[in-house]
C-alpha cells in the first residue's frame, strides 16, 4: 500500500504542477488554457530529440524547459494577446476555442511528424531503501523537483513586486490598471512562467516512466480538473487538489482500473462546478 | 429583400435542395462521391443542430459527438442484445439523447454556469462518454466497435438512396430551425443572442428557451448519429470523438456563418471540400482542424453567409 501511496503523491505534485499554470493564466485573464499539456509534451519532445543528437540528458531536458517556456510567450503574443481586447463571455470564449485549436494543432503535428519519439530518463541508482521502504530515485527527484518549483513560485509571488503585481491582476483588471500595472506584459511573463513549469511536469513523467506525443490531451485532462476542483482562482487549493487527485487516481487505477478512474474523477470535477465553481477545496486563499 | 423573409428562405431551401440533389451526380456519381458527399450531409445537419444551441442561445455544447454517439450506441445495442425493432431503438437513441441535452441545459442553467463552465461541463460529458464506450466492453466492443449491418433499418445497403435520405432529413432540419425561428421562441432566441439579462428583464423566460433549444438540438443530432450508425456499417468510439464531431461541427459552423439558415449548409460544403484537398499530404486532418479553428476565430468570426450577403448583395437567410 505505501509504495502506492508513494507513487500517488509524486503524481499529485506532477499534476499540480502542470494545473497551477491553468489556475494562474485563468486567474490573470479569464482564459482556460486546453494547450497546457500539450506544452508539457512539447517540453519532452524537444528533450528526447536533443538526447536522440546525442546531447547530455540534464542539457537537454533543461533546453527542452525552455523550449516550452518560450512556445508558451509565442502563444500568448500570436493567440491570447489578441482574445485579451475582448472583454466577458467574448474573451472566455475565444480563449477556450483558440486553445483547443492549439491543442489539436500540437497533437496533430507531433503525432504525424514523430510518432515513434518518446522521453524516458533513466537515473543511475534506480531505487534506495528508506526507512525499510525501497523507493525509486526518480519519485525521489521528481518531488524535490516540484516542491523546489512550488517554493520559487510561492517565495515570487509573495515576496517580489512582480509577484505582487501577479496577484492583484488576479484580484481586479481595473484596479491593477490604475495602479499602473501593465496587464498585458504581466500576462506574458506568467504565460511563459507557466510553460516553464508544464515543461518540468513534461520532464517529470519522462522520470517517472515515459511521455509520448499522444499524451498532450490526458495531461491537460487531469490538469483541468486538478485546477477546476482546486478552484480556478486559488494556488494553494490547486496544489491540494493536486495532491489529493494523484493519490486518488493511482489508488483507484490499481483497484478498479483506468478508464473507470478518469470516469470517476471527471465526475468530481462536474460535482466540483455544480456544487462549488469557486473551487472544492479554495478555503484558504 | 430581407434575408428573412419567408419567401426568400423558402426559395433557398429549394435552391439548395436542388443543387444538394444534382451535386454528387455533377461530381461523377461513384461510390466514393456518394460517400463523401453523405458525410458532408451529416456533418450539416450536425451543424443546423448546434446553432440553434450554440449560436442563438449560447450555449456551448462540447458534446456533440458524445450525444450522437450515445443514440446510435443505443439503438444498436438494443437490437443487437434485446432484438427491439430498430425503428424502436432509434426513437429511443433520440429520446436519450434529447433528454441528456435538455438536462445538461436544463443544470445549466439552475446553476448560472457561464459560457466557459458549460464548456468544461459538456467537455467532462464527451470524455466520460468516450470511456465509458471503451470501458463497458462487453456491450460496445471497446476500441473495436461494433458492426451495425443487419442491425438497423439497412440504408448501409443502398448508398444512393442513403444520400437522398440524409439530404431528407437535413431539409427537415432546416425547415424545423426556420418554423421555431418564425415562431415567439425564435423572438426569444434572438434576444437571447443579444443580451441574456436583457432578455430576461424583457419578460422572456431564459431558462425555458434555453432548454428548448438544447432538447430540440439534442434530439436532432441524436436523429442524425443513429441513422448515420446504420448508414456507415460500423461504429467505434473515435467515429464520435471530439475530433471527428465537434471540432469538425465548430468549423462547419463558423465558416458558413452562424445564426444564418443556410450557414450549416454552405459551411460543410467548403468544408468538405477543404477536407478533401488536404487528404493526398498523409495523416495531418487533425492538425489541418486545429489550425482551420484558430484562424477561423482569430480572422473569419462572421463566415461565409454574412460575407456573401456584403459582397454579392444576396439576400442569402
Amino acid at each position: 500500500m505505501i509504495p502506492i501511496l508513494l507513487d500517488g503523491v509524486v503524481q499529485g505534485l506532477q499534476l499540480a504542477l502542470l494545473a497551477v499554470g491553468i489556475t494562474m493564466i485563468y486567474g490573470l485573464g479569464g482564459i482556460l488554457h486546453l494547450a497546457h499539456g500539450q506544452v508539457a509534451v512539447i517540453a519532452g519532445m524537444t528533450a528526447a530529440l536533443l538526447m536522440g543528437a546525442g546531447l547530455r540528458p540534464l542539457l537537454a531536458s533543461a533546453l527542452g524547459v525552455l523550449t516550452a517556456g518560450l512556445f508558451s510567450v509565442a502563444m500568448d503574443l500570436t493567440l491570447l494577446q489578441p482574445a485579451y481586447r475582448y472583454r466577458g463571455e467574448e474573451r472566455l470564449l475565444l480563449g477556450l476555442v483558440l486553445t483547443l485549436g492549439l491543442a489539436f494543432l500540437v497533437d496533430g503535428f507531433l503525432t504525424f511528424r514523430y510518432p515513434e519519439v518518446a522521453l524516458t530518463l533513466r537515473l543511475r541508482t534506480p531505487s534506495v531503501v528508506v526507512a525499510g521502504v525501497t523507493v525509486r530515485t526518480a519519485s525521489i527527484a521528481v518531488s524535490a523537483l516540484a516542491l523546489a518549483a512550488f517554493a520559487a513560485l510561492a517565495a515570487f509571488l509573495v515576496g517580489t513586486w512582480l509577484g505582487r503585481a501577479v496577484r492583484s491582476l488576479m484580484q481586479n483588471e481595473v484596479g491593477a490598471a490604475l495602479c499602473g500595472i501593465d496587464a498585458d506584459r504581466t500576462r506574458t511573463f506568467i504565460v511563459g512562467l507557466s510553460g516553464l513549469l508544464a515543461g518540468l511536469a513534461g520532464v517529470a513523467q519522462g522520470l517517472f516512466s515515459s511521455l509520448g506525443p499522444e499524451m498532450g490531451t490526458e495531461l491537460t485532462i487531469l490538469a483541468l480538473i486538478v485546477a477546476v476542483v482546486g478552484g480556478v482562482r486559488s494556488l494553494t487549493g490547486t496544489f491540494t487538489a493536486g495532491l489529493l487527485l494523484g493519490v486518488v487516481n493511482t489508488f483507484a487505477s490499481y483497484l478498479v482500473g483506468t478508464y473507470i478512474t478518469l470516469i470517476f474523477l471527471l465526475w468530481v470535477a462536474l460535482v466540483a462546478i455544480l456544487v462549488r465553481p469557486q473551487g472544492l477545496l479554495a478555503y484558504w486563499t | 429583400m430581407t434575408p428573412d423573409r419567408p419567401r426568400v428562405q423558402v426559395l433557398s431551401l429549394l435552391a439548395s435542395g436542388v443543387v444538394l440533389a444534382v451535386a454528387p451526380w455533377v461530381l461523377g456519381g461513384g461510390q466514393y462521391v456518394f460517400r463523401i458527399t453523405t458525410v458532408m450531409l451529416t456533418y450539416a445537419t450536425y451543424a443546423v443542430a448546434f446553432n440553434l444551441i450554440f449560436g442563438h442561445t449560447k450555449q456551448l455544447f462540447l458534446c456533440v459527438g458524445a450525444l450522437a454517439g450515445s443514440s446510435a450506441y443505443l439503438s444498436v445495442v438494443l437490437v443487437r442484445d434485446l432484438g427491439w425493432p430498430p425503428l424502436l431503438t432509434v426513437g429511443l437513441g433520440i429520446l436519450f439523447a434529447a433528454v441528456l441535452g435538455g438536462f445538461l441545459s436544463y443544470v445549466a442553467v439552475r446553476r448560472g454556469l457561464g459560457v466557459i463552465f458549460v464548456g468544461i461541463v459538456t467537455l467532462a460529458v464527451s470524455l466520460m462518454f468516450q470511456n465509458l464506450l471503451l470501458g463497458l466492453r462487453r456491450y460496445t466492443n471497446g476500441e473495436t466497435g461494433i458492426v451495425t449491418q443487419g442491425l438497423g433499418i439497412g440504408l448501409g445497403r443502398y448508398p444512393v438512396a442513403s444520400y437522398y435520405a440524409f439530404l431528407g432529413l437535413l431539409l427537415l432540419a432546416l425547415v424545423v430551425y426556420a418554423r421555431l425561428m418564425a415562431s415567439p421562441a425564435g423572438l426569444a432566441f434572438r434576444a437571447l443572442s443579444g443580451d441574456e439579462l436583457a432578455a430576461e428583464l424583457a419578460g422572456v423566460d431564459v431558462t425555458r428557451y434555453k432548454v428548448l433549444a438544447a432538447t430540440v438540438g439534442s434530439g436532432l443530432m441524436g436523429l442524425t448519429g443513429a441513422l448515420f450508425a446504420d448508414y456507415n456499417g460500423f461504429i467505434n468510439p473515435s467515429i464520435f470523438s471530439l475530433a471527428h464531431v465537434d471540432i469538425v461541427v465548430l468549423i462547419v459552423l463558423i465558416l458558413g456563418g452562424m445564426r444564418t439558415l443556410m450557414g450549416p449548409v454552405v459551411g460543410a460544403g467548403a468544408f468538405t471540400v477543404i477536407d478533401h484537398l488536404v487528404r493526398p499530404f498523409g495523416q495531418v486532418t487533425v492538425l489541418v482542424y486545429g489550425a482551420f479553428l484558430i484562424i477561423l476565430f482569430l480572422a473569419f468570426r462572421d463566415g461565409l453567409v454574412p460575407a456573401l450577403r456584403r459582397a454579392a448583395r444576396l439576400p442569402v437567410p
